[in-house]
């Protein structure tokens, strides 16, 4: 276990995990740039099980149709107009949406 | 007192407001990569029939053919009454239960009088755009003006001009915030107002919207009233959304509501939009059924009897007579299509196959495939036209790369062409040549578009312009010849090959072993196996990649021809095959060829490639392929404008080629009008039957895709782009005015974007006129895409399941789908409920009640 002493100084922030459509992913990620996000992390051909049943994974010629997940990771005060942007995306999509608080040592990387 | 978070809040809301809007949208592609696109497939989450009424709404077009169009089509004995009574039974299965009726002296059966409606029945409404702005119900004139502007800017910032919209590198909104209210053709008071407008374009649609009074929960209605009203620039601009243009949905409203409110504002005109816009009234049942028992030679009818019909008309209203009629016109396709799919396979060939070719699931490659086979000692199959690379390529010249590659997905690889060994100095020779024609040609267009170059070019240049132009109208294929031998002659073609470092060796095994067990071929390879491309040569056509190869990206396919070719040819390769259980012969060579659909002319590509001991070999197959294209040329010239009937297979060869160089020439080729089903099955199925080029055809093996992975990519791929192109063809075809190019005769083409009809207005979307029709002669029947598979049907399903694409495109008739475990059984047909018979025509999805008094109207 870490102990406190020895763990660098973190800050405190906003990790959203959004997971859509490969056709609705461009919108998303267009969200993520214009509230002044940095980047963000993208991961297409993700499988699951959710409301609508299975949902295949990777396909071979097919990058739109596959469920993509993609992360970022905001300042408090940018998370509040993601989460108003996101909410009518998912709203009218089959995707979803986790929120979570996390921590970062390179905070300058964020804002 | 309004926070950043709540301001930077409201601006993430509209911004997801606006792309939700611009779903409906289509996406609109350069005319260099002009890919068929469904116009609709924003809708396609919903029920195909319920999808067109919402883009009658939106676009006031209509969804299908109309009634007269269909009623002219029974006449002719296209539809039969035998089709118009499956169709009812199929949607209204209780109706042989209701009892007879007399009617002016006659019994009739609830079907016949049903079908009467049909025929002869009263009312049809013309459909009416519902979505309006502001303008276009407060002041028409105000709302064209807004489309004026729209389209003056578009051009500016889309043309490419030689004068450049200044500001352009900033974006669209930014210059356009910059030049507006220097316009003059905008009133004085308006360019005031004009220049207060807000820096942020997320910031004008808000103050837009909030000057038109338009409230949060109508936004995304409003905006799409407004991306509709111009959907060929909308949709262009939609393709530019993450591609770093310099316009977004955002932007491209900010500038029409910034004008709408203004010129609104400023407005003192004539009178508003009242009522429905002259919406033609619907006939009451009652009014039908008076109508139908008016017919002469009836005695008159009683009013118990006018109502008895009225009771059971209303289970038909007048606006599903028209999807009645479709479903009557699909329905006769595709029961002969199953009908002859079902009967015993033709035998093959005599002989043993000494070649096969594998060409793209494109429906022209069905004419060649079926000239080929009947040559014998011919195997074909069909497989996606990029072979399964997916490639970036950069030719020798150098210059952009293309991407090759279906726009499903993107490239995986990049892929350069080089000099053969041995052949630099040749090379050297060609890039010098090519750089001279290019430098002159750019010049001579420069010269054509500056401000007093014209003057100059007209004197130096009139000479020999006016004769090659006079050349090209009335020779075309003697001055083409001229033309390439000069080319040939300044830049001599030179020997290279496709260089395959950019594709690690595992890459490439695995390429290999999809793209074989996909199209079934495992084992039984010839001498020669041939993977035939496909492009279009035509002149003087914007729309020349709309004939080029779709699964290339809108571009001819040698490339990924040559680069398969590369790889299969390999040992290594062929070694790694070897060790997954596919044993290529030594003796097999893999060879590449492009097949010109314009022309007719199939020719052998990297011949110095070609070892010396495949000599005859290769000279039987051009032999053959010269015949083969010579009789699809006759074939195709049956049905070519102006090219006579019954030209021999020589005439009809030599006529194609003029034609496909003939730069007045608006039908070089019909490309793939016509289609109507992608059919996924081995060649056994299909061979000896004449599908007359309405077919894709994917060739599939079930005994060697035991895990149905090869069957799911061609159901998520191959299918989904066919039906793309289904589509396409279909919305040109039914909605011209919205969705076709219109006639060629008056194209402008904008920059690189597109063509406009005449020298403003909108982008043009869809295709033109002149690819689906002859006049007034429709060629291209518009029948949404049945696929047809061989397949255990078990597999089928579970592919279904976990693709939530295919649960859309089957599940809301976007696409039929009929298969069978083999072919011993007989045709079923996918429905949410299960598999049903095909024969079984109703629709246990979408069965109607032969009564339903909240329908009267």
């Amino acid at each position: 276990m870490t102990t406190p002493t020895s763990m660098p100084t973190l800050t405190k922030m906003t990790k959203v995990e959004v997971v859509v459509s490969g056709s609705d992913a461009p919108a998303v990620r267009d969200l993520i740039q214009s509230i002044g996000a940095t980047g963000y992390t993208s991961l297409s051909g993700v499988s699951g099980l959710g409301h609508n049943g299975y949902h295949q994974g990777r396909l071979l010629f097919n990058q739109q149709a596959t469920l993509e997940l993609i992360i970022t990771v905001v300042p408090e005060g940018k998370a509040e107009p993601l989460l108003a942007g996101l909410r009518p995306l998912l709203d009218a999509s089959s995707g979803v949406m986790f929120v979570t608080e996390t921590f970062v040592s390179r905070p300058d990387y964020f804002s | 007192m309004t926070t950043t978070t709540e301001i930077e809040s409201r601006r993430a809301r509209l911004r997801a407001d606006a792309n939700l809007a611009a779903r409906v949208v289509p996406t609109h592609y350069p005319l260099e990569t002009f890919i068929a696109v469904n116009p609709l497939a924003g809708l396609e989450g919903m029920p195909f029939e319920q999808a067109i009424r919402r883009a009658g709404d939106l676009y006031g077009m209509p969804g299908t053919l109309g009634e007269p169009a269909f009623r002219r089509r029974h006449l002719d004995g296209r539809i039969t009454d035998d089709d118009l009574d499956r169709a009812l039974t199929g949607r209204y299965p209780n109706l042989s239960a209701e009892p007879d009726l007399q009617l002016g002296g006659r019994t009739v059966s609830p079907l016949e009088l049903l079908r009467a409606d049909m025929l002869h029945g009263l009312g049809g409404a013309n459909p009416q755009r519902r979505f309006l702005t502001r303008s276009e119900k407060q002041a028409p004139a105000v709302a064209d003006e807004v489309d004026a502007q729209t389209s003056k800017w578009c051009a500016a910032f889309f043309g490419g001009a030689a004068w450049p919209m200044p500001g352009r590198e900033k974006g669209f909104y930014s210059a356009w915030r910059m030049l507006a209210p220097s316009d003059r053709s905008v009133p004085r008071p308006a360019r005031n107002e004009l220049r207060r407008a807000a820096e942020r374009a997320d910031d004008a649609v808000l103050e837009g919207l909030s000057r038109l009074g338009v409230e949060d929960d109508a936004r995304v209605v409003y905006l799409q009233a407004h991306l509709t009203r111009m959907p060929g620039w909308a949709a262009h601009v939609q393709w530019c959304a993450g591609r770093n243009a310099g316009i977004d949905a955002l932007e491209y409203l900010a500038m029409r509501l910034t004008y709408e409110a203004v010129l609104l504002g400023q407005y003192r005109g004539g009178a508003a939009l009242t009522g429905d816009g002259g919406q033609a009234e619907i006939p009451s049942a009652r009014q039908r059924a008076a109508h139908l028992a008016a017919v002469p030679g009836v005695a008159t009818a009683g009013e118990a009897e006018i109502a008895a019909a009225a009771r059971i008309l209303t289970a038909l209203p007048v606006t599903a007579r028209e999807w009645l009629w479709q479903s009557a016109f699909e329905g006769r396709y595709r029961d002969q299509l199953l009908t002859a799919l079902a009967a015993p396979a033709a035998p093959e060939a005599p002989g043993p196959v000494h070649t096969q070719l594998v060409s793209c699931i494109d429906t022209r490659s069905e004419g060649l495939r079926r000239h080929l086979e009947s040559l014998g000692g011919y195997e074909t199959l069909g497989f996606a036209g990029f072979f399964a690379v997916a490639i970036r390529y950069t030719d020798m010249l150098g210059g952009a790369a293309s991407d090759l590659c279906p726009v499903l997905i993107s490239p995986s690889h990049e892929i350069h062409e080089a000099p053969a060994p041995d052949g630099e100095a040749a090379a050297a020779r060609r890039v010098a040549g090519v750089t001279r024609m290019a430098g002159a040609e750019s010049a001579f267009h420069a010269a054509k578009q500056a401000f007093a170059a014209p003057f100059v070019l007209a004197e130096a240049a009139g000479w020999v312009a006016g004769p090659l132009s006079a050349a090209k109208t009335l020779t075309p294929a003697v001055s083409a010849g001229i033309r390439r031998r000069l080319r040939d002659a300044v830049a001599p073609t030179a020997p290279t090959v496709i260089d395959l470092d950019g594709m690690p060796h595992d890459d490439q095994v695995l390429f290999a072993q999809v793209a074989l067990t996909t199209m079934g071929l495992t084992r039984g390879f010839g001498r020669l196996v041939v993977l035939c491309s496909h492009g279009s040569t035509t002149e003087n056509n914007p729309y020349q990649s709309s004939l080029d190869c779709g699964a290339c990206g809108g571009q001819a396919g040698a490339p990924n021809a040559r680069t398969a070719v590369a790889i299969l040819n390999r040992p290594e390769v062929r070694a790694g095959l070897s060790s997954l259980g596919i044993v290529i012969p030594a003796r097999t060579l893999f060879v590449a060829a492009q097949h010109d659909t314009a022309a007719d002319r199939i020719t052998l590509v990297d011949r110095h490639l070609i070892p010396a001991e495949y000599r005859a070999d290769v000279e039987r197959l051009d032999r053959d392929l010269r015949r083969a294209g010579a009789a699809l040329a006759a074939e195709r010239c049956s049905v070519l404008p102006g090219a006579g009937r019954e030209l021999s297979p020589g005439r009809a060869a030599r006529h194609v080629a003029t034609r496909s160089s003939d730069w007045a020439q608006v039908y070089p080729e019909w490309g793939l009008a016509g289609n109507a089903a992608f059919i996924v099955a081995p060649r056994a199925v299909t061979r000896g039957i004449d599908l007359q080029r309405r077919t894709f055809l994917h060739s599939y093996e079930a005994e060697v895709d035991t895990d149905g992975s090869a069957l799911e990519t061609i159901l998520t791929a191959p299918l989904v782009v066919a039906q793309w192109i289904n589509c396409q063809y279909y919305f040109s075809t039914v909605s011209p005015q919205v969705f076709g190019a219109g006639t060629k005769t008056i194209h402008n083409v904008v920059g690189k974007v597109g063509v406009i009809a005449g020298h403003t207005g909108d982008l043009q979307l869809g295709l033109p006129w002149q690819s689906v029709s002859n006049g007034d002669r429709l060629l291209h029947e518009p029948l949404r895409l049945l696929a047809v598979v061989q397949a255990p049907l078990d597999r089928i399903d579970m592919i279904v399941e976990r693709n939530p694409i295919l649960q859309q495109l089957f599940g809301n008739d976007w696409v039929a789908l009929a298969a069978r475990d083999d072919p011993a059984q007989p045709w079923q047909r996918w429905t949410r409920g299960g598999w049903r018979p095909w024969a079984d025509k109703a629709n246990t999805d979408n069965v109607h009640p032969t009564h339903n008094e909240e329908m009267v109207p």
